[in-house]
Parts: structure tokens; C-alpha cells; sequence
């Protein structure tokens, strides 16, 4: 998977629909055209550290497409063997309808839709939180756009994309700094913001950022919750991006569980 | 070298001193106050965790609870509406109010309906928001909210209270200390953002930080108010008694001197003040100016002593007449703290180790520094010290009542000793914690008013370690943690225990769409772990660590105090032992910690106590050159401890950590009182040659500055009475009392032990001049080592006279022997009016032998050029032989050859 995307396309889809000056939209426009009508990623990693350096392991593949603009991202866990079968599907729901969370736990045997909002609840143990995605669609479907003072990551100039939430929007980050790289359009940091704590930070070595079927894509990533002092790298190997569309069910709250 | 002559000369150059002093003292104020930042460099750590060893066991368990799960004890805000919680708009106030914690500084998590999810499980949908988002998409949902929490063990008693008035907040602050909080004014603050949300009835704030801070703001306004206030007190005391300005100045800028070095060396090295240590100031200052009233009374003494003498004359003599007691009392007092550095808790040590520096720097400064200051300063009096007379008759009437009911006194004592000690047997370990504080602080009934709506605001943290990874997903340890929780919440201490296996159950349930059934543990681990990584998040994340292999579970007690969370502490631990292998609970938290703190110093006193005693009756026995004196000179101090612990187990006063310390105080400072009197005694009776007049001048000279060093003492002690903290007042009141009853057992029974006593003091033996080689050049002391030859001289008595004084009368009866050690005497007779010169006597003549016999003096003896003689009597030689018989019986010999060769020489010179 462009494994940036894969968080990124959830905000770029919506961030997409707020208003924005012509440098800022043309920023947004650049990400949103690194995104791949579908997409597959053969195998991810997720390799979890806990305050006492002890590490766990999830892998999975994950499956994302994009119709009519709108998100729909499926991740299916492999391994630990006792986590197999796992699955979890995210459905961007746009401005008709609220994103939808489904579950499927093999020891339940049932599909369970997740709704309403959780401060605390994770990405399967991982540091990628459900209510980091819940917040990111509530925060950034409405959320103001704009472009700060350019930097550099590295000697790669980047540009900075801050996004806050509406007035009267309750989210749980009140400022997300996005640094985009300019040759990819590819965010090779963010910074998440409570109040004004930094409350988590994911980055993508340079050396990471990979390119397949013309579309850029970060290899690896790190998600690092600075207050609990944890943190998640992301791997990602294989990445298939296509035009061509994913069998429906892979996106269905039906059958999403089931095998390829 | 004579230390004494070297102190005078000190004493005589009071410039040279009194600017190494100020040199000293500014350096030690800069080590205690930054002067760029104004601010004081010593801490005040009120924490109970201060109190225990860094690599404490209960430290440990709180560092890896900490460090794996990332929580402390929370900070509760506790919020009372009316008629209850349940209503949207006071829900919807509980939402501004926990997004106006979480900006409060430090704070960086706020649990409480807001953040907790109520989750609800209908047609496959999991509904995951929170109590107040509920209500606020849906107010007719409220009406549920009640049962919803009952029925949740996770929230019940936790964030509604069990009748529905109060919602609780419970705050994750970081790293702010107690000393942050108040800065921040976190209390105020926190008061603010309720009063304008609105709505509530009442806002109680409890929890470690807030009872720490409040600690150390008391224990703050506790140092700044009992050090002036002990200055105070003492000062009018010194003004009253010695009716001199200069004087009563210069002792309290002495102790204020020792006092900045002590704070000084606290910083040097690293000691911070805690709830032991913070007695060390004001223990200083009072142990300080009772040294300070002993060489007072020297100095004035010496002004009417020795009215012509010069400043460098008057200097020696005071020197010689305080240097004995106050090195012995300083030494034996320091002694006393020392042995507390037996004590496991760092900070007892650290204590011992300020209150030793501190009694050091007093007693080096009233050796030095105040002399040369009042020298300095021309300090004179011409009114004569108040309360002499007075105390001079009570003095001649106590020597009367000592030695008339010596052995009554002795018995009385003996018996004090046996009750106090059999009473002891009731004492009870145990310390309060939030009664410490008065009723009326705030705190105080915060705590209380959160204890009683939520069933305890005390928290008791449980480490269940498994020891392997995912072990904890086993459903067999899972149940048996389960019935350790239930076990747990029967006892009736116990508020709430809250686990992951309460996390675990919910979650099950609710994604078995609320089946009563799956109210459970699963039973494969498989799904046990499915379960709890769909759930995991900083909440479960707080009971359970990624990898599944350790566990909290967070109890909630209702009680405070050592003495009941340590009962409840066994009882827990005992159950926990029956946990199967390989799950071990470990107990932890500020309470625990606390608790644990209080059974390490009940533990460590005893043994504080004993090694004290023993080394100060070891020293006093060196000191005084004889175990027979030094058992003497302690045993006295033996009644005040047997008293003082008597009355905390007649009292049921538990020994906490302020109490535990008393004993070890007041022996090391009672002593002072029994060596100033056997000094003074020791020294009245060699020079009366009579124990019974020495024991009414001994008393006359002491009696004085021992009572107002005692009254100084006390006063100092009962200045900690006016503390907000009660463990304080309780400690003033006791130290008061037990220094009281010390005074009057070294008023009464010292002089009733010692008045059969002559000591000979390792500083005497030392001092004593004998000339060259003595025991080969008297041939009385041949074969004495010099030590045994000094022990002779300082048992019998060493006197000067001028040349034509008359030692010896012809014809008198009189049982004294005498030995020249220097200069020359010539033996006379008178015959019709005309003097016969017998012979004439220089060093080491022995003469008046044939007086010892029972004779009449057979010759006149006069001095002929300034003598040292030494004199002694069968009642010296009987002393001698009890208790030094080796030295008596080489005495003994060189007698008999002495008087063997004197009938010898006459009847050789007979025939």
C-alpha cells in the first residue's frame, strides 16, 4: 500500500472539499492525484513497542479504494496466528452519510459495526488508533487548510500543511501539521496536536519514499505517541497500484472477512 | 597539645575568628540561596516515597507500575450537583468541565463520563460513545445512565458516586511536583473552572498531590514559624535570665550561624527536608542555645570570679570550666543522632547525619565563635543573673534530699525504668496520614468528603506479573484473578477494584450484542486476546500491558492511616499468595508506600535506641576512664526513655515517624544534663575531697544553666505544637515531656549514683601534669604505667602552695599522706623553743605515713619554694583499690618499701 496514503487519502479526499487558497488547493490536488483509484499491498507490518520495549507483531494485507471519491480502506490480519482473520474496514461516508467501522473477529464469528466515538480505542493494539481515523474524517471533512512557512526534512524542501478543525467541530487533535514533500507530494511527517501538546508524530524516512506504477509511495512508517511513550512502525512491501477496480466484496460489511 | 589552652588561645583572637566565621557564613548562604535568582536551594519533599530507600521494593513495583503502565494516583475532583449527574445539562457541564481539566497545566488526561464510553451493543452495532455525547445526541438516554453504571464494575463507585450526586474527575498530571502545584495555584484554578461551568454544588479536590502539596506548604509554614518563633522565645528566655543584650544577642547569632551551615551542608549534600528532616532546624537552634546558656553563665562567672583578670585569662578559664561537658554533651548528642544512621529509611539517615552536622557546627561556634564574639564585644553585666539566690537554696535543698533519700530515689528509679518498659509492650506502630491535619483543612475534608461519597479516595495498587507474554490471556489465571477481585471487593476497606478482567467481561458482552451469557471470561485464549486488542486503548492500557504478561488491579480503600491499610495490607497479601503459579501479586502505591515507611522506622528505633545507648554508655566509660562511671552517668538516661515510652503505650500514642525519633533526641540531649553535673561533681570533689559537699556545689553551679537549657529546650520543642501538622504538635508535646522528666531524673538520681563516685575524666587524665617520667621518679608510682600513675594522682588530690606554707602540723592527728611531685619542703620539729630541720624534701618524698597508722604528726612540714604535692588518705586508697586494684596494690607495695627502708635508715642509724 502507499502506506502514507493509506492514512493520507482519508484526509486528502475530504481535505479536498474544504476551502482552500490556490497554493494550498494545489497542494491538496498534488497529494490527491498521488492516489490510485485502487490499491493492494501484498503484506504490512505493524511492529508495536510498548514503554518497556517489548514488541508485538501484526501482519496483514491491506486493500484501499478510491470510488467517487470516497475511501474505502480493508485491513485483514495473517499473522499472530491467533489473530488470523481479524479483519477491519473503514468507509468513508462523505456528506450524506457518517464513515463507517466494521470488525470481524474470528473468536465472535460476527461482523460488528463500530460507532460513535472512542478516546481511546486502538488500531488492534497498535498505536494507529481507531479514534485517530475517527477523528482525522470528523477533524479534516470540514477542516481549514493552509500552508505555513516551507521547510526542509533532510535536504528535502517540504511544504507545511496545517489543518485545523471548523469552529464548533469537536475533534480530538486541535492542529495537525502535515510536511509534504514537494517532488512526491508525499507527507514525510505529521505532527498531531492536543491543545498545544504533541500528543503523537508519525514520520516516513526519505529513503523510504518509493515509487510503483507512477504513484509515490513510504515504504515504512512511524507512528510515536509522545505522552505514552509507545510507538507503531508501519512496513509495507509489495504495493500494487491500479486503475482497475477491487472486487466488490473486499469493501462489502457482508463479505469482507472472507479470504481473497 | 592542651586542647583546652588551645581553645583559649582561639578565644583570644577574636578578630581572626569572628572573620573566618563571616567568611564561612557567606559562603553558606550562597550555597543556600542563589543570590542572582533569589531563590532557596534546599527541597522540601513532603512525600511518604521520600521517606523509603531508592531501591526500596515497594519503590520498584511503583517504578515498573509507572513505567508499564504509565499512571500514578490520580488527582479526584470530585463535583456534586443537585438533584444528581443524571440530567443532560449537568452533563453537558461535566463535558466543559472535563475539557477545562484536561487545560489545566500538567494535566494530561482527564477520566470521567465525558471520556468513558458507555458502550451499547444492539442489531450488530457496537455504539461507543461517551456518556455525555449520548446525552447530548440523545437526552432521553440519560434516563438510563444510572443502571448503565451500576451494572458497569469498571464505572460504578468511579465516576458517579453510588447515590448519583457527584461526578468524579479523575486528572492525569505529569511530572508536577507539589511544589509546581502550588505554584500554579492548580487548586484555586481548578475551583475556577467549576465555578464559572456552573451548576455545581460543591468541588472537592483530593488525591497524592494535593495532600502533598498541603504537606508541604504546612511543613513550609512550619520552619518559617517555628524558627523565629523558637529564636523568639529563647531570646526573651537569655534576656530574662542573663539581663544582657550583647549576650542574649551574640548566643542567637551563633546558633543562626550553625543553622545556615547546617542548611548549607543539606544542600552540599543533597539531603532534602522531609517530614524527618524538617525537625532538624528548629532541633539545632534548641540544642544550639542550650549550650550557648552553659557558656553564658561561664562567662558572667568568670567576670565575678576573676573581676581583674585579663580577656585572655577569663577565656582559659572558662574553657576549662565548659570544655569538658560541652565536648562530652556534644560528642554523646551527636552519639545519639548517629546511631539512627542504623535505620533503613534514608531519610532517618539523612536526618542523623544534618542533626549530627548541626550539633557539630553549635558546638564548635560556643567553643569559638561566642566567646571571642563577648570578648570581642566587651560583654559585661553588672547586674548579677537572675534567679541565683533562688537557685542556690534550691540546689543546697535537693543535695539535702538526694543524699538523704538516695536509695528511695534509686528504687523509684528503678521502677520507672521496669513500668515504662513493661508499658512500652502496648505501643502500637502507626502513623496518620490525612489526620494529620486539623479537622478544618480543607484537605482534610476533601479527602473526607470523597471518601464518604465514593466509598475511599485511597488507592491500592495491585502488580499482577505472569512473568511470560500473553500468560494473562489464559482463561485459568484470568478466573483466578477474578476471584481475587471479588475476594478483594468483599473486604471491608474496599470501595472499588477494577481490573482488565472487568474490561474483558464488558467487552465480551457487548460484542455478543449484551447477551447476560457472555458476561464472562472465554474460554480459549485465542479469543481472550481477540477480545482485548479490539479493546485496547489508554484505558485498558492502564490495566494491562501489550503483551499481556502483567496486570493492575486499582482498589479503591476507605480507610487512611498505617495501622488499618496495613491490616487490610496483610490480609491481602496473604490471599494473594494462594494466586496459582505463575501469577505473583505485588502491592504498591503513595498509601502502601506510606505504610511501609511507618513498620520500617517502628522496626529500625529499637535497634536506633540500643546502639545508642550502649555507645554512649561505651564513651561516658572511656570518658570516664571506669564501666562502673560510665554505667552510672547512663543509667539516668535510661528513666526518660522508659518514661517517654511508657506513656505512648499508656497513651496508645502510635510510634510514627516524628514519634519513633524522640527517644534517640532526648537521650543524646538528656546526657548533656549528666555530664555537666558529673564534670562539675567530679571536679568539687577532688578539690573538697568530700562527695557529699561536692554533690551541693556540683548542684549549686549546674542547677542553674541546666534548668534554663531544659526550660530552652522545651520551649523549643512545644513551639511545634503551634504546627498545622499533628504528627508535629505531637512530637513538641512529647519531646517537651520526656526532656522534663530527664531533667528531673539528672536532677535527682545522677547526684544519688554519683554521690559515692569519684570519676577521673580521660580529659583530667589527659591534662594532668605529673612532670617527667613520674613513675621512675616517685618511687610511690614505680611500676605504674603513666596512665595508672595519672588514674593515682586524679584519685587522690593534687595541691598547689606557695613556698611557706605549713602542710604538716607536729602533733596533730591527721590520716593524709603526702608526695612531693615538685618543689621543696622541709620537715621541722620544735624542741624548747628552737626549730630542728629533720631534712629537707624535694620530688617524689613521701611524708605523713606514720599519720595513715593512726600515729600523731611526728613532724612539722613547711614549704620552702612553691610546691605540687600530691595527698591522699585510706579512704582514696580504699576507693582505689575497689575500683582500680591492680593500681592500689602496686600502691600498696611501694608503701610498704618505702616504710621498709625508712625503718631501715633509722635503725641503722640507731645502732
Amino acid at each position: 500500500m502507499k502506506a502514507r496514503r493509506w492514512l493520507g487519502a482519508v484526509l486528502l479526499a475530504l481535505a479536498g472539499t474544504t476551502q482552500a487558497d490556490d497554493a494550498t488547493q494545489k497542494l491538496l490536488d498534488c497529494m490527491r492525484a498521488n492516489v490510485p483509484p485502487s490499491l493492494q499491498i501484498k503484506e504490512v507490518e505493524l511492529t508495536s513497542t510498548d514503554r518497556g520495549g517489548a514488541e508485538r507483531l501484526l501482519k496483514g494485507k491491506v486493500y484501499a479504494s478510491r470510488a467517487d471519491g470516497l475511501i474505502r480502506v480493508l485491513l485483514r490480519i495473517s499473522r499472530p496466528r491467533d489473530l488470523d482473520g481479524a479483519a477491519y474496514l473503514m468507509r468513508e461516508g462523505g456528506a450524506e452519510r457518517k464513515d463507517e467501522i466494521f470488525l470481524y473477529l474470528p473468536a465472535i464469528q460476527r461482523v460488528r459495526k463500530i460507532s460513535g466515538a472512542s478516546s481511546d480505542g486502538s488500531l488492534l493494539g497498535t498505536d494507529f488508533s481507531y479514534n485517530d481515523m475517527k477523528q482525522l474524517q470528523a477533524a479534516f471533512g470540514d477542516a481549514r487548510p493552509s500552508l505555513e512557512k516551507p521547510t526542509t526534512i533532510g535536504d528535502r524542501p517540504v511544504e507545511v500543511l496545517s489543518l485545523q478543525p471548523a469552529p464548533g467541530n469537536v475533534a480530538r487533535y486541535s492542529r495537525v501539521l502535515a510536511y509534504v514533500d514537494r517532488q512526491s507530494c508525499t507527507a514525510l511527517k505529521a505532527e498531531f496536536f492536543e491543545g498545544k501538546t504533541l500528543r503523537k508524530e508519525l514520520s516516513a524516512p526519505a529513503e523510504g519514499l518509493k515509487r510503483a506504477d507512477g504513484y509515490w509511495y513510504l515504504s515504512e512508517l512511524l507512528m510515536r505517541d509522545v505522552k505514552e511513550n509507545t510507538r507503531t512502525r508501519l512496513k509495507v512491501t509489495g504495493v500494487v497500484g491500479s486503475s482497475d477496480e477491487l472486487p466488490a466484496r473486499l469493501f462489502d460489511p457482508t463479505s469482507f472477512y472472507r479470504g481473497n | 597539645m592542651d586542647t583546652v589552652a588551645w581553645l583559649g588561645g582561639v578565644a583570644r583572637r577574636p578578630r581572626a575568628v569572628l572573620a573566618a566565621v563571616a567568611v564561612l557564613t557567606v559562603i553558606a548562604l550562597l550555597l543556600c540561596v542563589n543570590p542572582l535568582t533569589r531563590q532557596v536551594r534546599f527541597q522540601i519533599d513532603p512525600s511518604a516515597e521520600a521517606l523509603l530507600p531508592a531501591h526500596d521494593p515497594g519503590r520498584a513495583v511503583l517504578d515498573q507500575v509507572r513505567r508499564t503502565f504509565g499512571i500514578d494516583d490520580p488527582l479526584i475532583i470530585a463535583v456534586r450537583f443537585e438533584p444528581s449527574v443524571y440530567s443532560a445539562d449537568n452533563l453537558a457541564r461535566i463535558a466543559r468541565l472535563a475539557d477545562g481539566f484536561r487545560q489545566l497545566p500538567g494535566v494530561t488526561e482527564v477520566h470521567s463520563l465525558a471520556s468513558a464510553p458507555n458502550v451499547n451493543a444492539r442489531d450488530d452495532e457496537i455504539d461507543v460513545t461517551t456518556f455525555t455525547g449520548q446525552a447530548a445526541e440523545d437526552p432521553a438516554a440519560v434516563e438510563h445512565f444510572a443502571a448503565d453504571i451500576q451494572a458497569n464494575p469498571l464505572y460504578r463507585s468511579t465516576l458517579v458516586s453510588n447515590d448519583g450526586t457527584t461526578a468524579a474527575f479523575a486528572l492525569t498530571l505529569g511530572a508536577l511536583s507539589p511544589k509546581d502545584y502550588l505554584r500554579l495555584d492548580f487548586d484555586t484554578r481548578a475551583r475556577a473552572i467549576v465555578a464559572d461551568v456552573g451548576g455545581a454544588e460543591a468541588v472537592h479536590l483530593t488525591g497524592t498531590l494535593p495532600v502533598r502539596a498541603a504537606t508541604s506548604e504546612a511543613l513550609d509554614r512550619t520552619l518559617k514559624r517555628t524558627v523565629p518563633a523558637v529564636f523568639a522565645v529563647i531570646a526573651m528566655l537569655l534576656l530574662a535570665t542573663f539581663r544582657s543584650f550583647v549576650a542574649a544577642a551574640s548566643a542567637l547569632l551563633a546558633v543562626a550561624i550553625a543553622l545556615v551551615w547546617t542548611v548549607a551542608s543539606a544542600v552540599l549534600l543533597d539531603i532534602q527536608f522531609n517530614l524527618v528532616s524538617a525537625i532538624v532546624p528548629p532541633l539545632v537552634i534548641t540544642i544550639g542555645l542550650s549550650y550557648t546558656v552553659h557558656l553564658l553563665a561561664a562567662h558572667f562567672l568568670s567576670r565575678s570570679v576573676l573581676p581583674h583578670a585579663r580577656d585572655s585569662q577569663r577565656a582559659d578559664w572558662v574553657m576549662r570550666r565548659i570544655s569538658t561537658g560541652l565536648t562530652l554533651s556534644a560528642t554523646t548528642t551527636v552519639i545519639g543522632f548517629l546511631s539512627l544512621l542504623l535505620n533503613p529509611l534514608p531519610a532517618v539517615r539523612g536526618f542523623a547525619l544534618l542533626a549530627s552536622l548541626g550539633t557539630l557546627y553549635v558546638g564548635a561556634l560556643t567553643h569559638l565563635f561566642l566567646p571571642a564574639l563577648l570578648n570581642a564585644l566587651r560583654c559585661t553585666r553588672e547586674t548579677p543573673p537572675i534567679a541565683t539566690r533562688l537557685f542556690g537554696r534550691f540546689a543546697a535543698a535537693l543535695a539535702v534530699f538526694d543524699l538523704r533519700y538516695r536509695r528511695w530515689i534509686i528504687i523509684a528509679a528503678a521502677a520507672l525504668i521496669v513500668v515504662g518498659f513493661t508499658a512500652a509492650t502496648r505501643i502500637r506502630g502507626g502513623a496518620d496520614f490525612i489526620a494529620s491535619f486539623g479537622e478544618q483543612v480543607t484537605v482534610r475534608r476533601d479527602f473526607e468528603a470523597v471518601t464518604a461519597a465514593f466509598n475511599g479516595a485511597n488507592f491500592v495498587t495491585v502488580l499482577i506479573d505472569a512473568r511470560a507474554p500473553d500468560a494473562l490471556t489464559q482463561p485459568r489465571l484470568i478466573d483466578a484473578i477474578d476471584a481475587f477481585q471479588d475476594w478483594l471487593r468483599a473486604q471491608p476497606e474496599v470501595g472499588s477494584a477494577v481490573s482488565y478482567v472487568d474490561q474483558l467481561k464488558l467487552t465480551n458482552l457487548a460484542l455478543n450484542n449484551n447477551e447476560p451469557l457472555h458476561f464472562g471470561v472465554p474460554n480459549d485464549d485465542a479469543a481472550v486476546k481477540q477480545i482485548l486488542l479490539f479493546a485496547s486503548g489508554e484505558a485498558l492500557n492502564r490495566l494491562i500491558d501489550p503483551q499481556f504478561r502483567s496486570a493492575l488491579i486499582s482498589v479503591r480503600i476507605n480507610v487512611d492511616g498505617s495501622r488499618a491499610i496495613s491490616d487490610f495490607l496483610h490480609r491481602a497479601e496473604a490471599r494473594a499468595a494462594e494466586l496459582p503459579s505463575p501469577l505473583e501479586a505485588r502491592f504498591t502505591g503513595s498509601s502502601v508506600l506510606a505504610t511501609r515507611a511507618v513498620e520500617a522506622l517502628a522496626s529500625g528505633h529499637l535497634a536506633s535506641i540500643a546502639i545508642a545507648v550502649v555507645a554512649i554508655a561505651c564513651l561516658l566509660s572511656l570518658m570516664f576512664t571506669s564501666v562502673k562511671a560510665g554505667l552510672v552517668a547512663t543509667v539516668p538516661n535510661l528513666v526518660p526513655i522508659a518514661v517517654y515510652f511508657g506513656t505512648l503505650g499508656v497513651l496508645d500514642i502510635p510510634l510514627n515517624p516524628t514519634t519513633s525519633l524522640i527517644a534517640c533526641i532526648v537521650l543524646g540531649i538528656a546526657v548533656n544534663d549528666t555530664v555537666h553535673f558529673l564534670a562539675r561533681f567530679n571536679a568539687d570533689a577532688r578539690e573538697q575531697g568530700k562527695e557529699a559537699g561536692a554533690v551541693r556545689s556540683a548542684l549549686t553551679s549546674v542547677l542553674r544553666p541546666i534548668t534554663l537549657a531544659t526550660v530552652c529546650l522545651c520551649l523549643g520543642f512545644l513551639v511545634f505544637t503551634a504546627s498545622e501538622l499533628n504528627n508535629q504538635v505531637q512530637f513538641g508535646l512529647l519531646g517537651a515531656w520526656t526532656l522534663f522528666v530527664a531533667w528531673i531524673a539528672d536532677m535527682t538520681l545522677t547526684p544519688a549514683l554519683g554521690s559515692r563516685l569519684r570519676i577521673v575524666t580521660l580529659w583530667d587524665l589527659l591534662r594532668l601534669d605529673l612532670g617527667r617520667s613520674p613513675q621512675h621518679t616517685i618511687p610511690l608510682l614505680s611500676g605504674l604505667s603513666m596512665r595508672q600513675a595519672r588514674l593515682f594522682a586524679l584519685m587522690s588530690r593534687l595541691e598547689k602552695h606557695p613556698a611557706g606554707t605549713r602542710i604538716i602540723q607536729e602533733g596533730d592527728l591527721s590520716r593524709d599522706i603526702y608526695v612531693v611531685i615538685d618543689g621543696q619542703v622541709e620537715a621541722t620539729v620544735e624542741r624548747h623553743d628552737e626549730r630542728l630541720v629533720l631534712s629537707t624534701m624535694t620530688r617524689g618524698a613521701v611524708m605523713g605515713e606514720a599519720g595513715y597508722f593512726g600515729q600523731r604528726r611526728t613532724a612539722s612540714v613547711d614549704t620552702t619554694s612553691p610546691v605540687r604535692l600530691l595527698r591522699f588518705n585510706s579512704q582514696d586508697l580504699e576507693r582505689l583499690r575497689e575500683r582500680y586494684p591492680s593500681i592500689a596494690a602496686t600502691v600498696f607495695r611501694n608503701l610498704n618499701r618505702i616504710q621498709a627502708e625508712r625503718i631501715a635508715r633509722m635503725t641503722a642509724l640507731i645502732k
